[in-house]
């Protein structure tokens, strides 16, 4: 169960970022997971309500997006999509990437009431 | 109000893991995080290792388990300090397990700090403890279709060992189709075969140890979140 202990991360940061704004509510969070975390969306939502509990962002909406997979040839420095049991390059053949993209969690933005105004709005 | 952030999650243990690596780092030592199933040989090879190593240079060992201190029993006679961390139910350690641990640990007089993470081989790849390196084991009993199955584990992995080839001819073991799901994962990954037991394969496992050394202090491990 590591979504727990992303979504504790999570939970920080957003709290910093919210106080940061002055917000005194945290009303929706848009998160980006990356394909090769393994992090299933399911868990993720009830670890999130769980970790959220008594702070600035309890009862807010949590929105999940999976991203896929991007790695960069190290050789050729050609881009592919890899699976999670092969990352051989098309075209070397050859398993030697750096990860573009799909192994990171992205925090992406947030909705939150202000202490002015207490509606939503978008900028 | 809406605010766009776009920022990497670090979880938790990420930041933990970046301050043990630090401290590392600050003492010279390079720290490996010995992952596989449980009864790989892991303790096994590690016995064998601290003494190996000894006049020379010195280790402490630091083991996870849900259960019993028996394994870091079985260290210490070689080891500057053996650290029993139980994890109760959980299946792998956390970086802040060992970093409460750090604070007991003569870390200042160790070469190396080997931790022998809790017998699995998916959750202790997710956790970053704050390790120069990843040594995965997978012992000749345990069958030759594990890397396929675990990919995650051996995709991060610095080194493969293959443990128990004393045990070779008992039973069918391919070691062809380890390397070949190997390369789909992880091209330049060394692979060295030994046996604690009898004794081969120590030299290229010592020999490869001393060149990390050399060479890894303050490294990273593959993929763990960059500081
Ligand atoms: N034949 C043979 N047996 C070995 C070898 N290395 C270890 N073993 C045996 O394998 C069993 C498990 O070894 P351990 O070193 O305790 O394994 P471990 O990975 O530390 O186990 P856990 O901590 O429980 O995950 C023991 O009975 C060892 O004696 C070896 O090279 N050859
Ligand atoms: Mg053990
Ligand atoms: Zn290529």
């Amino acid at each position: 169960m590591h979504e727990m202990s992303i979504a504790q991360g999570m939970i920080e940061q957003i709290e910093k970022i919210a106080q940061d704004y002055d917000a005194i509510r945290v009303t929706k969070v848009e998160i980006e997971t990356g394909i090769l975390r393994q992090v299933i969306a399911d868990v993720m939502q009830t670890a999130f309500q769980a970790v959220s509990e008594g702070t600035l962002a309890e009862g807010s909406l949590l929105e999940l997006r999976e991203v896929p997979a991007l790695a960069e040839c190290r050789k050729c420095k050609m881009s592919f999509e890899p699976e999670i049991d092969n990352f051989l390059c098309p075209q070397c053949h050859l398993a030697d990437v750096k990860i573009l993209q799909g192994d990171e969690i992205i925090l992406k933005s947030m909705e939150c009431d202000s202490k002015e105004k207490k509606e939503t709005h978008e900028n | 109000m809406k605010i766009n952030v776009v920022k990497r999650v670090l979880n938790a243990n990420d930041l933990v893991a970046q301050d043990n690596r630090k401290k590392f780092k600050q003492a010279q030592v390079l720290a490996v995080n010995f992952i596989s199933s449980p009864g790989s040989g892991k303790t096994t090879l590690l016995e064998k290792t601290i003494q190996k190593l000894l006049p020379d240079e010195k280790s402490i060992a630091l083991v996870g388990d849900l259960q019993t201190t028996r394994d870091a029993e079985r260290l210490a006679p070689g080891a500057l300090q053996a650290t029993q961390i139980n994890t109760g139910m959980s299946c792998h350690l956390y970086a802040n397990q060992v970093a409460d641990a750090l604070k007991t640990l003569p870390l200042a007089k160790a070469d190396y700090l080997f931790i022998e993470n809790v017998g699995n081989m998916v959750c202790p790849g997710e956790f970053d403890l704050g390790e120069n390196l990843k040594v995965v084991l997978l012992s000749i009993p345990e069958g030759d279709d594990k890397v396929a199955k675990y990919p995650t584990i051996f995709r991060a992995a610095d080194l493969v060992l293959i443990t128990k080839i004393d045990l070779m001819g008992a039973l069918s073991f391919d070691l062809k189709r380890i390397q070949d799901d190997l390369a789909k994962l992880n091209a330049n990954v060394p692979l060295i075969q030994l046996s604690s037991l009898k004794g081969d394969g120590m030299v290229p496992w010592i020999q490869w140890l001393k060149a990390q050394r050399r060479k890894g202090i303050g490294a990273q491990a593959k993929f763990v979140t960059e500081e």
